[in-house]
């Protein structure tokens, strides 16, 4: 069992940022989607670590990404 | 390696693997920092793939950094050994070449004349990406005999001021004082004052620096290279944290590369009056092709 960062969308989307994207440790990971303004996170490439969280809220104030626990694929 | 080696026949793409064609197609090679570079990393397809370095590690961040940075990724050859981060740039879409521990900077040297001999006519870019303890500890002579023979390439010092990946042995760039795993009682000496003997024994560009400022690190890593292309070696000494061996935890290890910037890692920038003439000349240059590029686009919307 282990965390991985999932944004808000709906929130994301409120604002023009694509900040958290910048500051993850992995490339090609935290992603950032133009047409829907959010960012969005490769699942499968996240480690975890919450550095976007840290830039989302501690430094921004947003509050768009949470850290929740990986749920087993569905069939 | 070359744009022409890179692109795949059109109608080869489909045998082709996945992450392959997606590099090409949505990758940095050949494209302008404008279209991909750090300041729209997650918009393009990156030249790092997945690698084994820890979770929330700044070495692994700072070499994501150094990869969408490169001002010709096609045109460019990595050199690194045994310790963290090899374990990521390894794993980039440039060539990298591993050799025994700490001759990184001699494999440098020979290679970037090679290449200036085998192309003349072409402007290869070798940088040398190694650990604290790969290019100040073990690698020490081979790193100083480079600069001090005027090579001409960028060596990247990932400064996390530990042997990182053989668990918690200090190194020279450790902090006196600092108690690690394998340095119970504390180190006992000072750390080493890298960019001061990288300017004595010759460097024409040196950077202390940690990296938090995206722009400015970016910036740095290509004045590096440029110089490096003309005028002699360069050197750039980053703090990647390691937050395993010293205990941060990974959602503060951004806001610890922000407090060492005040402290140990204050930014610090030489060059020589002929790497300040290129570092000029060349961004001026990309500046005024920048511009051009934006007054294209904007005639082509009308
Ligand atoms: C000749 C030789 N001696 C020792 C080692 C074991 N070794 C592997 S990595 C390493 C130190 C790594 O420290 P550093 O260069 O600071 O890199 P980091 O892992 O901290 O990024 C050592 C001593 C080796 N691979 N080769
Ligand atoms: S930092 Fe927050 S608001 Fe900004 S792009 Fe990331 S999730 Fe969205
Ligand atoms: S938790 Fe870490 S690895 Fe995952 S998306 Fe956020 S910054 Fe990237
Ligand atoms: S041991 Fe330290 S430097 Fe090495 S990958 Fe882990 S956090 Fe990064
Ligand atoms: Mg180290």
């Amino acid at each position: 069992m282990y965390y991985v960062a999932k944004v808000n969308s709906d929130m994301c989307a409120e604002y023009k940022c694509n900040t958290c994207t910048l500051y993850c440790p992995e490339a090609n990971t935290l992603m950032f989607d133009k047409k829907g303004n959010t960012s969005w996170v490769d699942e499968d490439r996240c480690k975890g670590c919450a550095l976007c969280v840290y830039v989302c809220t501690d430094m921004l104030d947003r509050n768009c990404i949470t850290m929740e626990m990986v749920s087993g694929k569905e069939d | 390696m070359s744009l022409k080696y890179i692109t795949p026949a059109e109608r080869f793409k489909r045998y082709l693997p996945k992450d392959y064609v997606e590099l090409v197609d949505y990758g940095p090679f050949g494209k302008t920092q404008d279209e991909a570079g750090p300041g729209n990393m997650g918009q393009f397809k990156e030249l790092v793939e997945e690698h084994p370095m820890c979770s929330g590690c700044w070495m692994a961040y700072y070499i994501r950094l150094i990869f969408a940075s490169l001002p010709c990724p096609e045109e460019t050859v990595t050199l690194g050994t045994a310790g963290c981060g090899r374990l990521a740039i390894s794993q980039a879409a440039v060539p990298f070449i591993y050799g025994n521990y700490g001759d990184q900077n001699a494999m440098a040297s020979g290679l970037s004349r090679a290449f200036r001999i085998r192309f003349p006519d072409k402007t290869k870019d070798v940088i040398t990406i190694a650990g604290d303890g790969g290019t100040m500890d073990i690698g020490f002579s081979m790193t100083m005999h480079s600069w001090i023979r005027g090579e001409k390439f960028t060596t990247i010092m990932l400064d996390n001021e530990v042997y990182g990946n053989t668990g918690g042995q200090e190194s020279g760039m450790s902090p006196k004082g600092a108690i690690l795993k394998m340095a119970p009682l504390g180190k006992q000496g000072e750390k080493m004052p890298a960019t001061a003997l990288a300017q004595a024994a010759g460097c024409v560009y040196t950077v202390r620096m940690s990296p938090t400022n995206i722009k400015k690190a970016a910036k740095i890593i290509r004045r590096a290279i440029f110089v490096a292309r003309e005028v002699g070696p360069t050197f750039i000494h980053a703090y990647t944290s390691c937050n395993i061996e010293y205990s941060i935890p990974t959602e503060d290890v951004f806001a610890d590369a922000k407090e060492k910037e005040k402290t140990r890692f204050q930014f610090e920038e030489y060059m020589t009056d002929a790497a300040k003439e290129v570092i000029e000349r060349v961004e001026a240059e990309e500046k005024a092709a920048s511009k051009a590029r934006k007054a294209a686009s904007k005639a082509e919307a009308v």
